[in-house]
């Protein structure tokens, strides 16, 4: 029986040694966890994203590379950029910022994905308001999303193209030719102005922002001394500049909700500047 | 009695401290003061009146207990311990139960949060529900155990029948708290092994009403959800605890009534002398049966610590999807005879067929009445129960995906190598080692054994599912040679394993970067149609993939033993 006292005492004693031993280490078993948690998350939402959100937003989130979900050929990327600067890095980011979004960017995201963007293409996903994903699917993808915003990435802000001040002194550069109207409607179509503005051609297509079929006229009257292509060429570098009259849901919000960042976006090619304008000035 | 004061002046404050403290543990233990319980644990003889006999008349916890044993029950041989340790771990999953159910809540919008929850920010989190969930399995194991020998040593014969009988309640008890604890973490594993069980129980031979009716009851819902989750939760924290409480009092109250059967050997035919043991043969439970208990309570504790820290870890699958069904869905290993039942009969004559089974296993000792539980005088019994345990087995192994459970052999292969859910090779390669590029099955890579070890695999895992016609110079290894069928569909290429093989494939693994810390590994596979060249049996293009983030922490895992990667 004394034998069975001390293997007892013995066992007793080593599992208090074993569970010491897993107290020591259980903060860094902690920090591993939540790691696996956050790492698994953002796997499952890169799927979520590649089945429900790169048709419009790009494999790559940057809209530019659309495929049709169903015959996988190449379409224009209806979407904005989601592996962007402006939205990913900083807290808060560019974007939630010039929104005046009074939160983190997780949560503006989160709850841009669930409930959508209304008037535009981006519909609701969350199931509760007929969307498609459960909530943490919405937070999976949510992730995903701000996981292009790595240390890298965010280092440093993207250079922009240097503007010129005066649409005149744009046009007249030497890479810059003369718009092509045909051009430019794919660009518009690329950058996803139509998301918001509709089509130029089809009066009342536009959904959130100002629809720009007269805008060769209006355009003029809406910042004195300015013609309707120097006012179009600025709304697109600084959408706030000049927050416009009439959107289809009354007067347009202040601050813009269009995205600030097509300065950036257009700095690749400044080409398209000029197209874009030449399409909407009805050349 | 002099109080406390009048002791003091009467015999100084030491010696009346030592004489209160004598007296509060003679009032805790209902009998034995210090001194008693020195000499109970030096093992010296009792002082007389026995005063290690007054708890089993006065204290509630010792009258449940016998105060002495027979000391040929008292061995390994003939209990084990397993009717002893089967409530040990009743007893161990109701102090972990109650421990998670602090973190626990039974809904599906939070019941799979939880659960990383208490894996990343509960302290020991993890090691509690690994030891919940170990000890489920083990209890399962620990009662179907205490059955076989129960069987064994004929000890379900007359008295001891109804002993018999709750203890067939036991364990479906047992089986049933085990399962309904799997739907409890909402992941993939838990949602598909109730939707299977769930189907079963519509297809019970019964009117459609009936079954439509239990359905309900069992779902709470027409699908299983939100209801059916709260339900399964208080069927396994209220429910089924409370049966499984009542009919182990009224089980354990027959032991202790008839007594422990003795080794068949030792009465006569027909005898039971269980209860009628002499002086000399008998061991008292306090201290030796005692000191016996605490020891295996120390030891299992051990055990099941040790084991639920490095050894065995409880699987956490993605987040329950209903719209989502894993490849191959697989019952717990202890309902796993059932799912092979299911592939070889109706699943109506299946299900009726369980509760029957349980029947006889219910009435078997009023109908085998033979005297003797000699080993030698029942070779007939022991026959059909060995044939029984064999069946099972066999069953289990029906139950696997090995077992009449095909998709096509592209999937297949990569439901070896790379499966949706669950542990695998490729989750075994850390991350610093799944270098972007293409590799071919069975390519080597230098100074990178892990990603060497699961290309390997994957050359394992296309030789099963392959065959060679004329050879792919793309892909030049040597499979078994195609067996060609032509059907009324094309032909179908056959190797020793599948009617269903790849003749001639192409296959790659495509590693590329898909964020700054996150991989894309794809499974190409390309066949050429060899009747029609230029068209394709198999382009799985972009189809078979998953991600590989670099904090995901599979390889972690990896080092339990109940983790195959």
């Amino acid at each position: 029986m004394q034998v069975k006292v001390a293997i007892g005492t013995i066992a007793f004693m080593l599992t208090m040694i074993v569970l010491g031993y897993a107290a020591l280490r259980e903060p860094a078993r902690l920090d591993e966890s939540t790691g696996a948690f956050v790492g698994r998350s953002i796997e499952t939402g890169g799927q979520i994203f590649d089945a429900n959100c790169a048709t419009c937003h790009g494999v790559n989130g940057q809209a530019e590379e659309c495929y049709d979900a169903g015959s996988g050929e190449a379409i224009p990327c209806k979407g904005l950029p989601l592996n962007s600067y402006f939205l990913v890095c900083g807290e808060p980011s560019q974007r939630i910022v010039d929104l005046g979004w009074e939160g983190t960017k997780f949560q503006y995201i989160e709850r841009t994905v669930s409930s959508g963007r209304s008037g535009t293409l981006m519909p609701a996903w969350l199931d509760q308001f007929g969307g498609p994903l459960r909530p943490d699917q919405i937070k999976n993808v949510t992730l995903f999303i701000l996981n292009w915003g790595d240390e890298e990435f965010c280092a440093q802000e993207p250079s922009s193209f240097a503007w010129p001040d005066t649409v005149d002194e744009f046009m007249a550069m030497d890479d810059v030719q003369a718009g092509d109207p045909e051009a430019g409607a794919d660009v518009y179509l690329n950058l996803g102005c139509n998301a918001c503005h509709g089509m130029p051609d089809q009066e009342g297509s536009n959904a959130v922002g100002p629809w720009l079929g007269d805008i060769a006229e209006t355009g003029a009257t809406r910042v004195e001394g300015q013609s309707a292509m120097e006012y179009v060429y600025h709304s697109i570098l600084d959408p706030n500049a000049f927050i416009a009259p009439d959107c289809p849901t009354g007067p347009c919000t202040d601050p813009s909700l269009m995205p600030g960042d097509f300065a950036f976006r257009m700095s690749t090619n400044p080409q398209d500047m000029a197209d874009i304008l030449s399409y909407l000035m009805g050349e | 009695m002099a109080t406390f004061f009048e002791q003091v002046s009467e015999m100084g404050i030491k010696q009346a401290t030592i004489a209160k403290a004598d007296e509060a543990v003679e009032r805790l233990t209902a009998g034995m003061n210090i001194s008693d319980i020195r000499a109970a644990l030096r093992g010296d003889a009792p002082r007389r009146p026995n005063p290690r006999l007054r708890p089993h008349a006065d204290s509630f916890w010792f009258h449940i207990r016998p105060s002495f044993y027979h000391t040929e029950v008292t061995h390994i041989y003939p209990t084990f311990r397993l009717g002893w340790l089967s409530t040990f771990m009743f007893v161990w999953e109701t102090i972990t139960g109650i421990l998670l159910m602090v973190f626990y809540t039974p809904s599906p919008l939070l019941a799979y949060g939880n659960m990383w929850n208490i894996l990343s920010n509960v302290p020991l989190g993890q090691l509690m529900r690994n030891m919940h969930r170990l000890g489920a399995e083990v209890m399962v194991l620990v009662v179907a155990l205490h059955m076989l020998r129960t069987f064994l040593t004929g000890s379900y014969k007359k008295p001891r029948q109804f002993t018999w009988v709750t203890g067939m309640l036991l364990i479906t008890l047992t089986a049933l708290l085990s399962f309904s604890g799997y739907l409890l973490p909402w992941d993939q594993l838990a949602y598909w092994a109730l939707t299977v069980f769930l189907s079963g129980a519509e297809a019970a031979p019964a009117p459609p009403v009936v079954n439509e009716t239990i359905l309900l009851i069992l779902q709470g819902a027409p699908a299983l959800g939100a209801a059916g989750l709260l339900r399964w939760y208080l069927f396994h924290v209220l429910l089924l605890p409370l049966i499984l409480g009542i009919f182990f009092f009224v089980h354990y109250y027959k032991v202790v009534l008839y007594g422990i059967s003795l080794p068949p050997s030792r009465e006569q035919i027909g005898d039971d002398t269980a209860k009628r043991v002499p002086k000399a043969e008998r061991t008292y439970f306090t201290p030796d049966i005692l000191t016996n208990e605490l020891m295996w309570t120390a030891l299992i504790i051990l055990l099941l610590t040790v084991g639920s820290l490095w050894f065995w870890d409880a699987p956490l699958e993605h987040h329950a999807d209903p719209v989502v069904t894993p490849l191959h869905v697989v019952a717990p290993w202890y309902l796993a005879w059932s799912q092979g039942w299911l592939k070889l009969a109706d699943k109506t004559l299946v299900v009726g067929f369980i509760p029957l089974l349980l029947v006889s296993f219910i009435v078997m000792p009023y109908v085998e009445v033979g005297k003797s539980r000699r080993y030698a005088d029942r070779r007939v019994g022991f026959t059909v129960a060995f044939l029984f345990i064999a069946f099972m087995l066999v069953s289990n192994w029906m139950g696997t995906p090995e077992f009449r459970v095909q998709s096509s052999p592209e999937l297949q292969v990569s439901q070896e190598v790379m499966p949706q859910e669950g542990n695998n090779i490729m989750k075994g390669v850390p991350y610093e080692y799944l270098t972007p590029g293409v590799y071919l099955p069975g390519q080597e890579i230098e100074g990178n054994p892990w990603l060497t070890n699961a290309l390997a695999a994957f050359e394992e895992g296309m030789s099963r599912y392959s065959c060679t016609l004329n050879g792919n110079p793309n892909l030049p290894i040597e499979w078994e040679p195609c067996e060609v069928t032509q059907t009324g569909a094309g032909a179908k290429y056959a190797n020793h394993f599948t009617n269903d093989a790849m003749p001639d494939p192409y296959a790659e693994l495509r590693i590329t970067q898909r964020q700054s810390d996150m991989v894309k590994l794809t499974l190409f596979y390309l066949v050429e149609d060899p009747e029609n060249p230029g068209e394709f049996l198999i382009d799985s293009g972009d189809s078979i993939y998953s991600y590989r983030n670099e904090t995901s922490g599979y390889t972690e895992e990896c080092r339990f033993l109940n983790k195959d990667c």
